[in-house]
């Protein structure tokens, strides 16, 4: 169900337009709001809803969200997705170097003495109980069922 | 039980911070205890230096609005056992926490550790406030810069003014040679207007930057000039064998010091 989310628009639209909300209703995202701005230290977001940045998230920001977390830029601040506990929530960022990632009741932190620089988006979420880390993919599995 | 020591200047960018790592991480090095509690709220810095900011979860205001219990919030250090950070909240202002609750967590770390070193803000208001509130012993850091030094002058009054009397003086960033040449305020002239104990004196050295950048403490590195005044501070904090007004030793130290440059 996790991939439903990344078509989050697509799907809400359809299933509203069609009256049949109930029909798809894991299918139907929360409220997802657009901050367009960079995060800096001491700056922080709690919304209960997807939050969508355009712009980076500096160290010492902190967003927290009980949806999805998508950061249109370099995530360097601490982010927590799916923080009422939902497991499926999912971080994604073009540039993924967080200091500390949070999912549901999950906390991770990169290895000490490693600087990572990823060059392409990126996408966290829990597999198998763990926080993994994966290249950000379009198309394929994340398209979802058709509508 | 732990002594209670706060680290303020009232200027910024004294050195009250890296002070404040040094100090801790040398008496963890020796086996003490040591909890170090960041209370500059907003402008956390001490997790950076230390290397700990991405260990963080709670922080001194969730300890004292009840979010969370004190060990929660405490991190431990990567390499000294002993070593342990209360980290500042970040998102937040001075105004979430009072004096009161800097008291009662004061009292709360003073069972558990030998030492409880307090990183103050810059700054006499709110923050400063609650830095000092719990604390039994104060250390006032200082440049050789008369800005600097009016600033610790007014920040003793107000130590005074709380009965915390005696604080003791840290002179950082001296450089021996600006000094020879008159161009720097010497030691004693800080110690002519200031009239408190000296500490220790740590000469600028751009191991302190190159340590801190690193997430690391200059106390550690055996090699370096400053590395050897903050163990020197260290141990007369302890109260070992180096006196803790021995103005001789200090001369003494910057006589080899001037040997070292005059090498160069």
């Amino acid at each position: 169900m996790a991939y439903l989310k990344g078509g989050i628009h697509q799907n809400t639209l359809s299933g509203s337009g069609q009256g049949t909300l109930s029909d798809y209703e894991d299918m139907v995202d929360e409220n997802t709001i657009l901050v367009q701005r960079t995060l800096r230290s001491g700056q922080s977001i709690r919304y209960g809803g997807n939050v969508v940045i355009l712009g980076d998230v500096n160290p010492g920001a902190e967003v927290t969200a009980t949806g999805n977390i998508i950061v249109m830029g370099a995530l360097r601040g601490v982010v927590h997705a799916g923080a009422n506990g939902d497991e499926k929530a999912v971080i994604m960022a073009f540039r993924l170097q967080p200091t500390q990632l949070r999912i549901a009741n999950h906390i991770t932190r990169p290895p000490d003495n490693e600087k990572v620089d990823p060059e392409l988006p990126e996408l966290a979420r829990i597999r198998d109980g763990v926080v993994t880390i994966e290249a950000f993919q379009t198309g394929g599995e994340r398209q979802g069922k058709p509508v | 039980m732990g002594e209670i020591i706060v680290i303020t200047s009232g200027k910024g960018g004294v050195g009250k911070t890296t002070t404040t790592a040094n100090i801790g991480t040398g008496l963890a090095a020796m086996g003490h205890k040591v909890a170090l509690v960041d209370t500059d709220i907003g402008l956390r810095n001490l997790d950076v230096v230390l290397g700990l900011e991405n260990r963080i979860v709670y922080d001194l205001v969730d300890v004292t609005s009840g979010n969370c219990r004190l060990r929660q919030a405490l991190i431990r250090d990567k390499k000294l056992e002993g070593l342990h950070l209360l980290p500042a909240a970040q998102t937040k202002d001075k105004t979430a926490i009072n004096p009161e609750q800097m008291r009662q967590l004061c009292s709360d770390l003073k069972k558990e550790f030998d030492y409880i070193i307090i990183d103050c803000p810059a700054g006499i208001e709110q923050g400063f406030r609650n830095a000092i509130a719990g604390a039994e012993k104060a250390i006032v850091v200082t440049t050789p810069e008369v800005s600097a030094v009016r600033d610790a002058d007014r920040i003793i009054g107000l130590l005074e003014a709380v009965e915390l009397r005696e604080p003791k003086l840290i002179i950082n960033r001296i450089r021996p040679k600006m000094v020879r040449q008159g161009d720097m305020m010497s030691i004693e002239d800080i110690i002519d207007i200031l009239a408190v104990d000296l500490l220790g004196v740590i000469p600028e050295d751009e191991m302190i930057v190159i340590t801190t950048n690193r997430g690391e403490s200059v106390v550690l590195d055996q090699n370096s000039r400053s590395g050897q005044a903050y163990r020197n501070i260290v141990r007369r904090l302890t109260g070992e064998e180096v006196p803790v007004l021995n103005f001789d030793e200090n001369e003494g130290f910057f006589k080899k010091l001037k040997k070292m440059i005059g090498i160069k």
